[in-house]
């Protein structure tokens, strides 16, 4: 235990270990499991064809561990420190605790590709696995539909990758089989086995889109650029907080505060501009990790995407599963001229809890017209034609449709710009009264006036979001895809495959029953289950959607000459 | 709108079985009378008993009372449904209207649902789920038989439809 210096810790602590905890047998077991051909089933195999994961992955949980390391070390100097021991005593307990961390970690990975064994039959991927409660797992190979590799940086070094095999059902129901990890070069092979790709991947006509660095400009537009850096700052306040080194973040915030009461015309420019350009550094940073070396391919029958400039990911779609393409456009972003794809894909499922990035997220912000050619691509390469309401071009307010060559989409009615203004005046009328109370009441000069500030700005961005809302809704109706847009903050345009749409909701509130307007809502087993055009004409709304699915809502469709006088 | 006809969707068909309103009252009462309860007891014994604040809870209780007598009635007028070959037609909702289409081809399962109250008064629910997550259609209170019938035939004709019905 004292030999273990920090240096080569990691290599030593989990050889030492793991031979004194598991014995030979398990050391065996790993020299066979490199091979990757182990045919000793472990502890619960028996049955020829079980493999084993990676054993490097020992190496690569060692050298993770070593980030558990430093914060456990750092506290325990602390407290020692605290309590008045000699520096050599110190060193010493600080190296043992090292050791420790590291062997229970590779302790524990051991353990778990002990446990852990999977096999390739021809029908079907089996998994058995846990340490303490057994699992056995076992997918259909006709059932899967995506499979989906993963290397973190050490994982990377280490020549490994984590395999996720998806089934399309619903994910939330933990149906994904991961591989946690395998060689890379077997993580490329029995994901080309599974699915069915031995010819080879080279469908000839290039990827569909590949990452231009030029788009990097698109990185800061985000509502995180700004507030980013007052989220990561007070994290590491809390982080130095716990840590015990408040003494430090304390004087150094009360030395800026002091700062900035002092000289608040030079402080609070200079601040705002460091906070922005910490921002935008970080929006370029992370945007150059997660879609650096992008590539979006289409490979016979699906589409396969990658990205990562450390950590890599090859996500893999099958276009089966496809029922359609979303193209959102945040506010920041389209003021910039950029757009981002989605897909509308079914048993895509939630992002995992672990995950932060958006699983249907298919390209980086980019161009808007990059975005509409490649919804359009992906879509069906046939542009589909546009709807019979002649002269709905005028009154359409979109922009990328018609670059698409999907036709303008057909603007919603007047009074769906009324329902939102109205909306608006009112929430506003009731902020109002709140402050006009507040004023009354406060006994702060300053407070009765500055409340007032409050439906001021709520009047001013409550009438934009109105008009901005009411003048992004849109409809359409393509040769195989129904298009709906939508949003003031978020501007969504959805294509969604006629052939998808499983049923329809139609509402009508007793406000939008009043301006004749209701709400088309076409239920969907892909994506969030339901894309709504909202407020649009009553008669106009009932035909798209019985045009849409024909034979559908037909039955169930009135036609009357003269309902006004009802 | 595009001027010329006017369109509308016709009400479907069918409505609940008429013992759906006297179910629907005994559970309104079930839940809202212990609250008008509630609210006079604790009126009577947290409180000095003012004037003002009994009328309020007197009110409230009648309210309570009256909800669960009425709501229901207003309820069996609005809520219908029909079963075609094709499709299942629901409509509910009073100040909100709702009509609701699931297309026979995309049904993935029909669940009939009797709760124990709802056994007395012969009732049955049907849900039918498609394979979206936004929601099933339900179809209330039926006549028990009714509801075993219509089950079995849309299992039958679920059945039948080739496909993985999303």
């Amino acid at each position: 235990m004292n030999a273990a210096h920090t240096g080569d810790g990691p290599g030593d602590g989990h050889g030492v270990e793991v031979a004194s905890l598991d014995g030979g047998a398990s050391l065996d077991g790993r020299a066979s499991l490199d091979g990757g051909a182990s045919l000793d089933g472990g502890p619960g195999g028996g049955a020829g064809g079980w493999r084993g994961l990676a054993g490097r992955s020992l190496w690569a949980s060692g050298a993770k561990s070593l980030a558990i390391v430093a914060g456990v070390v750092a506290a325990v100097v602390r407290f020692l420190v605290g309590s008045d021991w000699p520096p050599g005593a110190v060193v010493t307990a600080s190296a043992a605790a090292a050791v420790l961390v590291v062997a229970a970690v590779v302790a524990y990975d051991a353990a778990r590709l002990r446990a852990t064994r999977w096999r390739l039959t021809p029908e079907r991927l089996e998994l058995r696995s846990g340490i303490t409660v057994r699992q056995h797992r076992s997918i259909p190979l006709d059932r899967v539909r995506s499979v989906d590799l993963r290397a973190d940086p050490v994982l990377r070094f280490f020549g490994l990758t984590v395999v996720k095999v998806g089934t399309g059902e619903h994910s939330a129901e933990g149906t994904d089989l991961a591989l946690d990890p395998l060689t890379r070069h077997e993580a490329e092979s029995l994901r080309r086995t599974l699915l069915r790709q031995g010819e080879g991947s080279a469908p000839g006509d290039g990827p569909l889109v590949e990452l231009r660095w030029s788009w990097i400009r698109y990185a800061p537009l985000s509502v995180w650029t700004f507030t980013g850096t007052a989220l990561v700052l007070g994290g590491l306040y809390k982080a130095l907080d716990s840590f015990g080194v408040e003494g430090v973040a304390t004087w150094a915030a009360n030395g800026l505060w002091a700062w900035v009461t002092a000289r608040p015309l030079v402080a609070v420019p200079l601040l705002l501009a460091v906070n922005a350009a910490a921002g935008v550094l970080g929006a370029v940073l992370l945007f150059a990790e997660s879609w650096g070396r992008y590539r979006l391919d289409r490979e016979p029958g699906r589409l396969r995407l990658r990205r990562g400039l450390l950590t890599t990911r090859s996500l893999t779609l099958e276009e089966r599963r496809l029922r359609g393409v979303e193209i959102s456009e945040p506010l920041l972003l389209r003021l910039g001229g950029g757009a981002r794809v989605k897909t509308i894909a079914t048993g895509l499922g939630k992002a995992a809890e672990n995950e932060t990035e958006d699983v249907a997220a298919l390209t980086p912000p980019l161009p808007r017209a990059v975005a509409w050619q490649l919804a359009a691509r992906i879509a069906g390469t046939r542009a589909p034609a546009t709807t019979s309401d002649a002269g709905s071009s005028a009154n359409a307010s979109g922009s990328g449709a018609v670059e698409m060559g999907m036709g303008a989409l057909v603007a919603h009615p007047a009074a769906a710009r009324r329902r939102r203004v109205v909306r608006a005046l009112v929430t506003v009328s009731v902020l109002a009264a709140i402050a006009g109370a507040v004023s009354w009441l406060a006994p702060w000069s300053w407070v009765r006036l500055s409340v007032w500030a409050v439906p001021v700005v709520a009047l001013a961005s409550g009438m934009w979001a109105a008009v901005t809302d009411a003048r992004s809704l849109g409809h359409a109706l393509g040769g195989r895809h129904l298009l709906t847009r939508q949003g003031a903050l978020v501007r969504r345009t959805v294509a969604l495959d006629r052939k998808g749409i499983s049923g329809w909701t139609i509402s009508e509130s007793f406000f939008q029953r009043r301006a004749g307007l209701l709400t088309v809502s076409a239920v969907t087993a892909a994506g969030q289950g339901h894309y709504d055009v909202v407020d649009v004409g009553r008669a106009d709304g009932l035909l798209l959607a019985a045009r849409a699915v024909p034979g559908l809502l037909e039955p169930f469709l009135v036609r009357e000459k003269a309902r006004e006088n009802q | 709108m595009t001027g010329g006809a006017q369109v509308g969707l016709r009400p479907p068909r069918h409505q609940a079985d008429p013992r759906a309103v006297a179910w629907w009252t005994v559970q309104g009462l079930i839940f809202l009378v212990p609250v008008a309860l509630a609210a006079v007891a604790a009126y009577w014994i947290f409180t000095s008993r003012p004037l003002w604040l009994g009328a309020c809870v007197g009110v409230f209780a009648v309210g309570c009372v009256l909800l669960a007598l009425v709501a229901p009635r207003a309820y069996y007028r609005v809520e219908r449904w029909e079963v075609t070959d094709q499709a299942v037609y629901t409509r509910k909702g009073w100040l909100t209207h709702t009509w609701r289409v699931a297309p026979m081809s995309r049904i993935q399962r029909v669940d009939t649902a009797r709760g124990p109250v709802q056994r007395l008064f012969g009732l049955a629910d049907i849900t039918v789920t498609t394979a979206s997550s936004a929601g099933a259609v339900k179809i209330e209170a039926l006549d028990h038989e009714v509801a075993a019938e219509l089950a079995e035939r849309l299992t039958a004709i679920t059945q039948a439809t080739p496909g993985d019905a999303t």
